[in-house]
């Protein structure tokens, strides 16, 4: 049976590092390749040894496929590429493409400069890897080679996340990466079409969550920084270029606009220059507001909020900005929030993840005194907001997407293996489809029931459809015979005499008889006779023919009757008939006077079993 | 600013909204699959709530954002959503749900028989909420569904009228204790106040009180004189105090030991478009002093303070007004909170639900305290 492989090396019951293996058609793809943020050692990279024990990867993979540029999805790329070795392509889509390495940098920087590890990947190896990335486009199809193909459909989740669909012949996977179902501020909302793939391969991190609403979320937000600013604090928000920053610069503008609020707000150039570069970039990748918006103006041109200088840092009063980097690990952000740690009255709200190593992530796990260059010392007195704004589906979002897409099969990743018997549950009831959960290194296969086109011959479908009965239709599908002929590459189905016929081929018949011996003392044409009319009376429905040439005939079944050389009352009864009788027993009690057959046959023809019990 | 950006923002920057900033402390917003009708605590963070389609509906047991509870570190807590930590499937409608205390098991009624469903939320190695036995009710047939009390961890009291309320031993189904009375009124409610002593609501008014350990005859209280033609009554008691709330807004006070008589009395401001007997709600609060929260006639959930009430009817104003359900909602019909509760320990902080499918967890700012 032909079957689709899918094998977790990473996620799939373990939030951290997603990095999964589909080996679908002979075709041999990796989706991700994540790196687990909470591990120092070699656990934060998938282990690859499933896929060769030693030595590169490139002739066991066709192609590597990264959703977007968040590290727990493509963290281990450059290590994989570089250090393990492989020198196929690596797809992503355009935005992925030019934000990925500068990630892959910083966090290499942090990890090598502020950590102090050796066995990292280096620049020069970031570069390297990039060079084997072939971009995507969305709604576009890309033949990897001959039989694999792939697509790429809008996420949501962040700029550039795209869900993939993989396909070889009729078989597909759609791999979703991380994605969401609800539009947000600058991105849309995940769509894909009916594609119905063999099995779809979601996250399902938030699967047994019910997300809090946006508005809360920004409700939140907006609370904090207003309480800050009304006791005279000042406010950092250390942000990425992207995304987030974009959002909650508009929600503070139109905030303070309704609230008619004095204090100043601002964000560094940096990160407006980097900002307007990429949103120009991939206009197509954000929401169809946005786009508007930016085609207009300058999407930093706000009323309340300005370009930052150093030097603001020190005046007086309350005031909000934005810096980069987003985790406090160097550069701007880093020092205000130095000038800012010591007075109570301040607040910095961290808007995600941060990588372990940097400030950010020691002060959101409640560090209060941090060791700074010169083994000084920093006491902590501000007030620490975490605000989770990344957007995910929830079990509704899933739920969606299974409608959305109408795949044959589901297969879950990402998430924490027993919690999840419910949710399996509900994807079968509901959908009527079977919901695998693998652990990593487990492999999960599905068998598929790729369809084959065959051309049919109009006379054979003549024949059947004057058959009658019911027509064919996808609830009832309808047996018919016939014989499959390959001729170059189609298929057709022809009835057996036609493909005779083509093949040059002669008709054999399959004969089959036997003997059964009983006691008569007639004559062979009155054994025979009696024969006859006893079958007549108790096989009734059926065609009985007593023919001239001393055969009786029951439907194709040929009797007849000879005696035996030595002894003229012992009949020998020849029975015979063709393949197409399946099955024919015969169960012969001869009685000793002179009556004749007593008990009898059982005899099936063709497809129709008669039972006759005689006593 | 553009004003693709204004219209854009306006729809989250909304009054309600702002207000929020100053009357919620903390304020969480979230939206089921399916709309509940039930909200029932199965511990001091989780609860379990189901739908009430007439066909197949899901039981979830949630448990509420880690966030709430931070109270030191609450700034450094990121997690806002509910997480379900079980979930199970019903073959029809939850319309009454109740945790056995000191179990894993919950009970349910489908609002059409008086049988009751017994349920088991698994442990910490399975997910899935299975059914595991049923307790049949007095009397096969009943309109309206059943009302659920559990006093202890193997007994439940149940009933759909007041003549067919019997105390079960839920594990061997042996019926301890049944309640006579002359007439069988529907229940509007079925509440333990002590160990034994237990008083059944009925939607013309009545209230009868009884002792489970006793064959006596129940006390009855006649519901108090209604005006405003035929109304239907629900009531709530609680340390030593009883609520009767009538669908026409209509509310009183009285003392546990002397149901008849009236402490106080109120005219509530509820703008009763419509009344489902199955979506009233009133309950008093807890860890709060003479606070009763009142659902059911319109999105909103109503806080009113009994102290202020007198002995002669007058109209009283809400001492707050969650109207979150109303203002959020996305659907074009009128949407009406199905149930709330109250947190057994935080003062001022609720759960309510709405036939929108929202779920809203609110801590609400006293403004009359600052």
């Amino acid at each position: 049976m032909p079957e689709i492989k899918v094998t977790p090396l990473g996620a799939g019951q373990d939030v951290g590092r997603s990095c999964i293996l589909v080996s679908i058609g002979g075709k041999n793809i990796m989706l991700d390749c994540g790196m687990h943020m909470g591990y120092n050692d070699d656990r934060r990279f998938p282990d690859f040894s499933y896929i060769t024990q030693n030595g590169r990867l490139t002739e066991f993979l066709d192609c590597v496929i990264i959703s977007h540029f968040h590290l727990d999805h493509c963290g281990a790329l450059p290590f994989m590429s570089e250090m393990v070795g492989y020198d196929g392509p690596i797809y992503m889509t355009h935005p992925t493409k030019a934000i990925c390495p500068i990630l892959l940098e910083d966090f290499r920087k942090i990890t090598v400069d502020k950590k102090g590890e050796t066995n990292f990947f280096t620049s020069q190896m970031i570069k390297d890897c990039m060079k084997k990335v072939v971009p995507l486009n969305l709604h576009q199809t890309v033949q990897v080679d001959d039989e694999l193909e792939i697509k790429a459909y809008y996420a949501g989740h962040v700029l550039g996340a795209a869900m993939v669909q993989i396909k070889v012949g009729s078989e597909s996977v759609v791999y979703t990466g991380d994605y969401n179902m609800t539009p947000d501020r600058h991105l849309g909302a995940a769509w894909i079409d009916k594609c119905r793939p063999d099995i779809l391969i979601s996250e399902s991190t938030y699967a047994t969550t019910i997300r809090d609403s946006k508005r809360c979320r920004e409700r939140d937000f907006l609370k904090k920084v207003h309480e800050s600013i009304e006791r005279g604090g000042k406010v950092l928000i250390p942000v990425f270029a992207l995304g987030r920053a974009q959002e909650l610069c508009i929600l503070l503008e139109t905030f303070w606009e309704r609230m008619n609020l004095k204090a100043p707000i601002y964000f560094s150039t940096g990160l407006t220059e980097k900002a307007n570069h990429y949103y120009k970039l991939f206009i197509t990748w954000t929401n169809q507001k946005i786009r508007k918006t930016f085609v207009q103006r300058n999407m930093f041109e706000f009323k309340h909020i300005k370009a930052f200088d150093r030097s603001y840092a020190d005046n007086p009063g309350p005031m909000v900005v934005f810096a980069t980097p987003g985790m406090l690990h160097a550069g701007q952000s880093l020092q205000i929030f130095k000038k800012w740690a010591g007075n109570e009255k301040n607040m910095v709200i961290m808007p995600g993840y941060c990588v372990q190593g940097t400030i950010g992530h020691k002060i959101l796990n409640g560090q209060r005194k941090l060791e700074m260059e010169g083994r000084s010392t920093l006491d902590v007195k501000l007030q620490v907001e975490y605000m989770s704004f990344s957007a995910h589906a929830d079990a509704k979002g899933i739920m969606q997407l299974i409608r959305m897409a109408e795949p044959r099969n589901m297969l879950l990743v990402h998430g924490e293996a027993v919690k999840m018997e419910f949710l399996k549950g509900k994807i079968e009831q509901e959908f009527s489809i079977d919901c695998h959960m693998p652990a990593n290194g487990e492999t999960a296969t599905v068998t598929t029931n790729p369809s084959v086109p065959v051309d049919i011959s109009l006379n054979l479908l003549k024949r059947e459809m004057a058959l009658g009965g019911p027509l064919p239709d996808p609830k009832k599908p309808r047996t018919m015979h016939g014989t499959l002929i390959m001729k170059e590459n189609s298929l057709k189905l022809v009835s057996s005499e036609q493909a005779l016929k083509e093949l040059g081929l002669n008709e054999h018949q399959l004969r089959f008889t036997c003997r059964v011996q009983l006691q008569d003392p007639h004559s062979d044409p009155d054994t025979l006779n009696r024969i006859y009319t006893h079958l007549k009376s108790v096989l009734k429905g059926y065609t009985i023919q007593h023919l001239p040439d001393g055969t009786v005939m029951v439907e194709s079944i040929v009797i007849k009757v000879s005696s035996s050389a030595e002894d003229t009352s012992t009949k020998v009864l020849l029975l015979s008939w063709s393949y197409q009788v399946k099955h024919f027993y015969f169960y012969n009690v001869i009685s000793s006077n002179t009556r004749a057959v007593k008990r009898l046959i059982l005899i099936a023809i063709n497809r129709q079993i008669s039972i006759v019990n005689h006593d | 600013m553009a004003e693709m950006e204004e219209t854009d923002f306006n729809d989250i920057l909304d009054d309600w909204f702002i207000e929020s900033l100053k009357t919620y402390k903390d304020l969480h917003v979230y939206q089921l699959e399916h709309p509940t009708q039930v909200i029932e605590w199965t511990s001091g963070r989780t609860v379990c709530v189901a739908g009430y389609s007439s066909s197949k509906n899901e039981i979830l047991e949630l448990h509420l954002p880690l966030k709430l509870f931070a109270d030191e570190n609450k700034g450094l807590c990121a997690e806002r959503d509910f997480k379900v930590v079980h979930g199970g499937f019903a073959e029809g409608p939850v319309c009454c749900l109740r945790h056995v205390p000191g179990t894993r098991c919950v009970v349910t009624n489908d609002g059409l028989s008086s049988d009751l469903q017994v349920w088991t939320v698994g442990g910490d190695d399975s997910d899935v909420i299975r059914r595991t036995g049923s307790v049949k009710g007095r009397r096969s047939v009943s309109e309206g569904g059943s009302r659920i009390a559990a006093p202890l961890s193997s007994q439940l009291l149940h009933g759909a009228r007041s003549s067919d309320v019997q105390l079960t031993q839920l594990t061997s189904g042996q019926i301890l204790y049944t309640l006579e009375t002359d007439s069988a009124d529907p229940l509007s409610s079925l509440q333990f106040v002590s160990d034994t002593v237990f008083l059944a609501g009925c939607c013309n008014g009545n209230v009868y009180i009884a002792d489970t350990r006793t064959s006596a005859a129940p006390q009855l209280s006649p519901g108090p004189a209604a005006w405003g033609g035929s109304v239907l009554w629900w009531t709530d008691a609680s340390a030593g105090r009883v609520i009767r709330l009538s669908s026409s807004g209509q509310a009183v006070v009285s003392d546990l030991r002397d149901l008849g008589e009236a402490v106080s009395w109120a005219q509530l401001d509820v703008q009763s478009h419509r009344c489902n007997p199955d979506d009233v709600r009133v309950s008093w609060a807890p860890a709060l002093d003479n606070c009763i929260a009142v659902s059911g006639f319109s999105g909103a959930v109503q806080i009113y303070k009994t102290s202020v009430w007198g002995t002669e009817r007058q109209d009283v104003q809400p001492l707050f007004e969650h109207r979150g359900h109303a203002v959020s909602s996305q659907s074009d019909d009128d949407v009406f909170v199905t149930a709330h509760v109250w947190h057994p320990e935080r003062p001022r902080t609720l759960l309510s639900a709405a036939s929108d499918g929202s779920v809203h967890v609110w801590d609400w700012v006293d403004q009359s305290e600052l």
